[in-house]
């Protein structure tokens, strides 16, 4: 019986969350809605308790770093400040590095420099870093992982990302179990099967719930909730039943009259009312509204102990700079509607606003008389919610992971000689339930809706920051790979021609999409630099839901806006080198035509007022 | 036939899908591996990508490395004789192989 305050208007204080902790904590959710900030709150607080604590991130746009002040790396590290507290960063890419060098390494002098170059791009791949990054994952989930810690708190990657890595969990198990032929698709995996029973044992402990409990973290908004709804269902079909929901960003006005601090708390209550059969489902905490982001040990503690208090002696950030004017992303459909074709891509961090930010745009455009395609690759795609009933006359196309993989593996037993012995059939279907399968599809479809360009312009709401790089990584090494491999395969013309695509600014323009608040700025810059290493120089930056252009008395909301000025000015001044552009935070939900429509519109402005 | 060696370009699996596109004579011959495999010869699979030590233990596949690259993969040794270099078998070769495989387990007394 778990009738103890369940009703979505009472959840428990977030500090309540340390009763009963298992070993194992996970928090996951839509990025941005505070998972790292809980996750390391709650690691302190564990720590301070006087437990021997681990805080693990495994996202590849992790900003622990940030939080806590420290630099991490793959190795944990001691916490400054904090007793028994330490932290590690799995960074895919650095996994995958070091797994390279692993294979690679010892082969020095030994091989010629050819073989060695190829080896390393064969292992340059999505694949090598999701496995190499879920393999350091399991080895800290195992029985007798390192460092003898009483807790290990997971800031979990984005939610696609941590589902994808669970479901490889089990894959790999079922995979393993009935391969027996021993020289199939095991992909990079192979250098480390020794470790088979690892992966098999942290499916176990994930679904333990004695042993893992997984706190969704959510905002109280509709596009949140549903996403955490999904993620407690899919999870909960993976068998890991220990889940609970931490609501962030609980917002408690002051002044109700004020338009909108009225919009904010109905936008709430909205949402909540409309998940409400989601949140009597499992155990509920709370967590207020700060005005500004949870930086440093000091602010972590407070947040725990007292959060209303911490909300409180934020208050003083900000400064009294008004904040600098804009151009709307109506001025930058006018710009773009002429070209007729081309493709925007909506990057940055996930959360903040790329779906609707493209959605938009795509309108705008199309307003303006232009042929539009409307493209998510977004795992989570929220882009039909974005839209509700109507479409506003555009072409919309969301790229469905297990779509485009049923679509890849029926085309290449399509391919197969029909009278294939049974064996060689039997191999090749079970090299297609391998991982890999996914990337080389989703893969395949960005480069087909990016070819679409040519014609119409195309605007593609990309993954989550990792998750993106990971796919235009992959579109790098696949570049490279066609001049070894166009002697037996022909690769398609889409294919082909994808990375000069991007890569030509005239015809490919990234959009940088950020919220005026230090980490998504911070790591729509680190997006900006690795971007530029691929030889792709981002259009223009927006800066969405912007507090700092709007008025309001509600002082929460008035601190968010202040303390949103200093990172406008730091996009202005330090990274965007081109135009900047801002959508102000509307009182009108992004959804359908006339709710996006009011983003893009000169008068928006007024509407906040 | 007692012995296959396979040294293969580096490669994401033995039936190529993890590429943008599949060769379609990788899984064939995974295919006939399988079934040469039954008739009691050892096969031996090296993929450079994957188990490069094997390539480098082998004195002549790093010759042949040295000298001409990883064109020159895959590499494909029968009874330690170098059979093919820089491709797969194609059909005749492969019922071949199967037949040679068969004829062999005929010889060989169940050990």
């Amino acid at each position: 019986m778990t009738t103890d305050n369940n009703s979505p208007f009472n959840p428990l204080p977030v500090r309540r969350l340390l009763e009963r902790a298992p070993r194992h904590l996970f928090f996951t959710g839509k990025g941005g809605v505070g998972k790292t900030s809980l996750a390391s709150a709650t690691a302190l607080a564990l720590a301070e308790s006087g437990k021997r604590t681990l805080l693990i991130s495994t996202d590849p746009a992790s900003n622990l770093d940030e939080v806590l002040g420290l630099e991490l790396t793959r190795e944990a590290r001691a916490v400054p400040g904090a007793d028994r507290l330490f932290a590690l960063n799995i960074d895919p890419e650095a996994a995958a590095a070091a797994y390279r060098e692993k294979v690679v390494g010892p082969m020095r002098g030994l091989l010629p420099e050819t073989a060695l170059r190829e080896m390393e791009e064969q292992l340059s791949g999505a694949c090598t870093m999701e496995i190499a990054a879920f393999d350091e994952f399991t080895a800290f989930l195992g029985g007798d992982g390192p460092g003898d810690y009483d807790h290990i708190v997971f800031d979990t990657a984005p939610t696609g990302h941590t589902l994808r890595l669970m479901a490889l969990s089990q894959a790999w198990t079922t995979f393993f179990n009935e391969n027996t032929s021993g020289n199939s698709c095991l992909g990079p995996l192979a250098g480390l099967g020794k470790q088979r029973s690892l992966y098999a044992e942290a499916v176990e402990v994930l679904k333990d719930s004695e042993k893992t409990r997984v706190v969704l973290v959510s905002r109280a908004q509709r596009a949140a909730l549903k996403e955490a709804r999904r993620t407690w269902r899919e999870l909960g079909d993976l068998g890991v039943s220990n889940q609970c929901l931490a609501l962030n960003g609980w917002f408690a006005p002051v002044h109700a009259d004020d338009p909108v601090s009225r919009h904010w708390a109905e936008r709430q209550s909205r949402a909540v009312d409309g998940e409400s059969g989601f949140l009597h489902s499992l155990p509920l905490y709370r967590a207020p509204l700060l005005p500004s982001n949870l930086i440093g040990l000091d602010v972590l503690r407070a947040f725990f102990q007292d959060p209303e208090h911490a909300a409180g002696t934020a208050f003083a950030d900000g400064t009294d700079d008004s904040a600098p004017a804009l151009p709307g992303i109506d001025e930058l459909a006018d710009r773009l509607a002429p070209q007729g074709r081309g493709v925007i891509l909506t990057m940055g961090k996930g959360g903040v606003g790329k779906t609707t930010v493209a959605a938009a745009l795509g309108l705008a455009l199309a307003e303006r008389g232009a042929n539009v395609r409307l493209s998510t690759t977004d795992p989570a795609a929220h882009l039909a919610d974005a839209f509700g009933d109507t479409k506003g006359g555009l072409e919309i196309e969301r790229i469905d992971p297990k779509a485009e993989t049923e679509a890849y593996v029926g085309e290449v037993l399509a391919q197969q000689p029909a009278d294939m012995d049974p064996d060689s059939r039997a191999l090749l279907e079970e090299d297609l339930r391998s991982p890999c399968t996914e990337e080389i599809a989703v893969f395949r479809a960005f480069a087909r809706t990016v070819a679409r360009g040519a014609d119409s312009i195309v605007v593609l709401d990309t993954a989550p920051t990792g998750h993106t790089l990971l796919l235009l990584d992959a579109t790098q090494s696949y570049h490279r790979e066609l001049g070894r491999q166009s002697r037996t395969t022909k690769h398609s013309e889409a294919i082909e021609k994808l990375l000069p695509r991007l890569r030509d600014p005239g015809f490919t323009r990234v959009l940088l999409v950020t919220l005026p608040e230090a980490t998504p700025v911070h790591e729509a810059a680190a997006l900006q630099d690795d971007l530029r290493r691929a030889e792709i120089e981002p259009h223009a930056w927006i800066i969405n839901q912007s507090m700092a252009e709007v008025g309001t008395r509600e002082p929460v909301l008035a601190a968010r806006g202040r303390a949103e000025i200093r990172y406008i000015h730091e996009v202005l001044d330090t990274h965007a080198a081109g135009p900047v552009y801002s959508i102000p935070w509307s009182t009108v939900e992004p959804v359908g035509t006339e709710g996006l429509k009011a983003l893009s519109q000169n008068e928006r402005k007024e509407l906040a007022r | 036939m007692k012995t296959i060696q396979i040294y293969d370009p580096p490669m994401c699996c033995s039936t190529g899908v993890c590429g943008p596109q599949v060769d379609p004579v990788l899984p064939l011959f995974a295919g006939m591996l399988s079934q040469i495999g039954g008739c009691g010869v050892t096969i031996e699979r090296h993929n450079l990508a994957q188990q490069p030590a094997a390539f480098a233990k082998n004195p002549e596949v790093r010759a042949i490395l040295e000298k001409e690259g990883t064109e020159s993969l895959p590499l494909i040794f029968i009874d330690g004789q170098l059979e093919l270099k820089g491709r797969y078998p194609q059909p005749a070769e492969r019922s071949a192989w199967v037949g040679r495989a068969r004829d062999g387990e005929q010889v060989k007394v169940a050990d």
